[in-house]
């Protein structure tokens, strides 16, 4: 590992670069909802409202934080941060300015689900450590709803890995871009339902049961302020930007597309422009389906995820291992 | 007496829906319009005519006689003695009202009630201050006929 | 554990116990309900009031008839006309005045407009409990043509000021009518379109059919209000049992729904929204000319006088008593909301958490206008209520001898 390697995964297309994507996906996120709903979104911070995020995130890191008198103290300290750790450390998995990643290894497609499986078990030890009333309903309303859309996410996880024969992101991106073909086409049921198990783990409409603002007042976030606050929040934008970039690389083929330029750095550009572009259009269908629906109730979701869900995507990984 | 009309809790014309998404067609089109967002603070507020803002009195018009004390529901004016006067062979105060509009609720009663017509609700609604003595009206003090 | 008091009150253990309240993003206005649950299933819900308690009826008691007028369209910002209409009424039956034809009229056009805008209200933050803001900001956009209607009309958009003693302060403005007109067209509109989408929106459906569930026989038994009652199939509304304030002219047709869910209260606000907008209209059409007021006295002679009106909310009861004098004896007010709690909690059992913001405010809660005080001595059985000197003479010795609680 030289400093290249180590400035690509601080800086670009790393952690700052994936920081700087959740900022804008909030904005954009605010913005959309706000035109659907007939309204503006942010419009005073920054150039139409564009460093909302950036004031939001300040604002909260720079106020006082209250740990509760029974709270676990060292969750409220090192939970955050290792919260923050699991996306964060996902990210330079995905390719962005090439066919492959920064780091790219064989396997990594599993230890993306560990990822994401660590990400919901931090939520969980934060709502825990925070001892309130509202966090222990949150906590298991949070796990039922993990178990419900963790094995649909995993199987629509593992069918473009078949297609592709790969266990890798960035294997996945280059057998689409080699193929000529995005697996969306090939395996449509998997992407519908990892875009819909996402909004599960993202804690988004129709699934946002575990933070259930009108009901357990914020889930298992309740107890936390300041500067936690802050580094949840962050998490949770990174996260919204960790799989919208993973459905992206995954069934839209990331960064792939017709190379236009022989000139090597303008191709990195290239690269990132189709990458982009494809994150804000996954960006666009999940703003659109959380603004379009109402909240449902936690055995409603359970419902839904083993009796529709997960059926569906077992067929659709059969109807690909049958005709690969 | 009309006969009372059944509703059913689920209706929809359109049986053929999917249901899931219904507003998305909504959505699709507000997107497309122009937001309903009015301009203020950045333009001027778009206010009725007959909106009730800050009170305002005109001193020439004041005679004293104290009705607007009498009505206010707020307890907003205080008539304050500003001198004597003869009237005959006996001497009466001259009073004049100044008015605490930091508790005025516009609600008009006194511009209704004055007979002289001394007072009126302008469209002035910005009133907020860090100190309350800037919102007493004691113009009319100065103006003793 | 639970057991019984006395009193029939309900001890609890505190581990299954969620407060819901007073300070709850649910509710726009605090009260305290223990929630006592068993895993989410809700077994019992105990409401504690009081958290909006002012004193409104013992301050009555210091001002002048006119005065009160002011106060009372104070209780509630959302039903402030009916509050203020309701009482200027009860005076008027004391005076035994005969209110202006064009004033009566006037009168029902605003209350209609503000019953619209109220079940807009309660609409639009249905989508906001049940996490779908697109709805709420949706209605609410629509609800802001009506507030600016009221606004040309009455001056304001939600403390009107508009009843006073004998008629309405102003006549309507000039030129009223084309807005009018275009106003509750749009509105209408809307109201077809919300009451589509609340019926065939799969989310809100798995939400709110088949939630808090009530017959008529409970209904009969329990004593709601206003939607809340019709909703179960009692066809019962005060504008056509004791007709007030031009409704003997301009008669509402009553909707009711025989469902007894949240998703039938959906509907049938947004019908009588549509109901309304067609009260309106009409009475625009048939409004006479004339005055909008007569000249009241200072002083109203002994008597009392009882008057209830149809709130958005249900039946608004306010009973005066005059002892001859420039200020009010005793003024009672019965909101709708106080016969709606305990319906509401009775709609709750066998419901889990989530349903809990649903069914709560599904009776259109206004704990605002609701908080009056009575006493109760349980053991004696006996209660009562106290006037401003005995309650301050008690405040006095309660504190001067240095007891404290």
């Amino acid at each position: 590992m030289n400093a290249l390697d180590l400035a690509e995964i601080l800086l670009f297309p790393g952690l700052t670069f994936f920081v700087w994507l959740a900022f804008v996906f909030d904005w954009l996120d605010r913005k959309t909802a706000a035109r659907m709903q007939g309204r503006i979104g942010p419009l005073v911070a920054g150039p139409n409202g564009i460093l909302q995020p950036v004031a939001d995130f300040f604002k909260l890191v720079s106020k006082e934080e209250i740990i509760p008198e029974y709270a676990d103290k060292l969750v409220f300290e090192w939970g955050p941060p290792l919260f923050f750790a699991a996306p964060a450390v996902g990210t330079i998995f995905i390719p962005v300015i090439g066919l492959s990643a920064i780091v790219s290894d064989p396997y990594d497609l599993l230890f993306i689900l560990f990822v994401l499986a660590f990400s919901t078990l931090m939520a969980g030890m934060l709502g825990y450590g925070s001892a309130g009333r509202y966090a222990t309903i949150a906590i298991g309303r949070l796990i039922v709803q993990y178990a419900g859309f963790e094995v649909p996410l995993l199987i629509s996880l593992i069918t473009p890995a078949v297609l592709a024969r790969s266990l890798s992101v960035s294997g996945i991106v280059a057998a689409q871009n080699s193929s000529g073909l995005w697996y969306v086409f090939l395996a449509p049921l998997s992407f519908a339902i990892f875009i819909i198990a996402s909004l599960a783990e993202l804690e988004k409409a129709p699934f946002d049961i575990p933070s259930a603002k009108t009901e357990i007042v914020a889930g298992w976030m309740t107890e936390f302020s300041g500067r936690s606050l802050g580094y949840v929040k962050l998490t949770k934008n990174l996260s919204y930007v960790f799989l919208s970039a993973l459905a992206a690389s995954l069934f839209l083929g990331g960064s792939s597309g017709p190379m236009l330029t022989h000139i090597v750095l303008l191709q990195n550009i290239v690269y990132l422009i189709y990458f982009l572009l494809k994150l804000f259009v996954i960006g666009l269908v999940i703003f659109a389906i959380k603004t379009a629906l109402a909240r449902i109730r936690i055995e409603q979701a359970t419902r839904l995820f083993w009796t529709i869900l997960t059926p569906l995507a077992l067929i659709q990984l059969g109807i690909v291992l049958v005709l690969r | 007496m009309s006969s009372p009309e059944k509703i059913d809790g689920k209706n929809s014309k359109r049986s053929a829906d999917l249901g899931i998404g219904k507003a998305l067609e909504e959505m699709i089109r507000a997107a497309a319009q122009h937001p309903v967002t009015k301009d203020y603070p950045f333009g001027p507020p778009e206010l009725a005519e007959r909106f009730r803002g800050k009170l305002d009195i005109d001193p020439v018009k004041c005679t004293g006689c104290g009705i607007c004390e009498a009505v206010c529901p707020a307890q907003v004016v205080a008539m304050i003695s500003v001198g004597k006067r003869k009237v005959g062979t006996r001497e009466i105060e001259t009073k004049r009202p100044t008015f605490d509009l930091y508790t005025c609720i516009s609600c008009g009663q006194c511009v209704d009630d004055c007979r002289f017509g001394a007072l009126r609700l302008t469209h002035e609604f910005e009133l907020a201050t860090a100190d309350k003595n800037t919102l007493v009206m004691d113009k009319a003090l100065k103006v003793v006929q | 554990m639970r057991s019984q008091t006395s009193a029939g009150l309900t001890q609890y253990s505190p581990e299954n116990m969620v407060p819901f309240g007073p300070v709850h993003p649910a509710l726009k206005e605090p009260e305290y309900f223990k929630l006592i649950l068993e895993g989410e299933k809700i077994v019992e819900v105990i409401p504690r009031i009081g958290y909006a308690h002012r004193g409104i009826e013992r301050a009555a008691q210091d001002r002048t008839w006119i005065k009160n007028v002011y106060l009372f369209e104070r209780i509630c910002g959302i039903c402030s006309f009916a509050h203020s209409l309701a009482y200027a009424q009860a005076v008027e039956s004391i005076l035994q005045f005969e209110v202006p034809k064009r004033a009566r009229y006037i009168r029902l056009i605003v209350a209609e407009l503000e019953r619209i805008h109220s079940h807009f209200l309660w609409l639009g933050l249905v989508g906001y409990w049940t996490g779908f803001d697109t709805l709420f900001m949706w209605i609410w956009r629509d609800r802001e043509h009506v507030l600016d209607l009221i606004e040309t009309i009455t001056g304001n958009r939600i403390h009107k000021s508009y009843a006073t003693i004998s008629g309405v302060r102003r006549d309507l403005p000039d030129n009223i009518i084309e807005p009018i007109r275009r106003e509750m067209k749009y509105i209408d509109e809307r109201a077809r379109y919300y009451k589509d989408l609340v019926g065939s929106e799969e989310t809100l459906l798995a939400r709110t059919r088949g939630i808090g569930r009530i017959n008529s026989d409970t209904a009969r038994k329990l004593c709601p209000v206003g939607p809340l009652l019709r909703c179960t199939g009692i066809a019962s509304d005060v504008r056509i049992d004791d007709p007030y304030a031009g409704y003997d002219e301009i008669v509402p047709e009553i909707k009711t729904s025989r469902e007894g869910d949240v998703a039938s209260l959906l509907a049938l606000r947004t019908e009588e929204v549509r109901e309304s907008a067609r009260l309106v209209l009409e009475a625009m059409e048939k409004i006479p000319a004339g005055s909008v007021k007569l000249n009241t006295p200072r002083s109203v002679p002994k008597g009392e006088a009882m008057f209830h009106i149809e709130a958005p909310r249900g039946e608004l009861f306010y009973f005066v008593r005059s002892p001859g004098g420039t200020v009010p004896e005793r003024v009672k007010i019965r909101t709708p909301t106080m016969a709606n709690l305990l319906t509401a909690t009775a709609m709750l059992k066998g419901q889990t958490l989530a349903d809990v913001p649903v069914v709560l405010t599904g009776m259109d809660p206004c704990f605002g206008c609701m908080d009056r005080v009575t006493i109760f001595d349980v053991d004696k059985s006996r209660e009562w209520s106290v006037r401003g000197e005995e309650l301050r003479q008690f405040g006095i010795n309660y504190y001067g001898n240095g007891k404290k609680h």
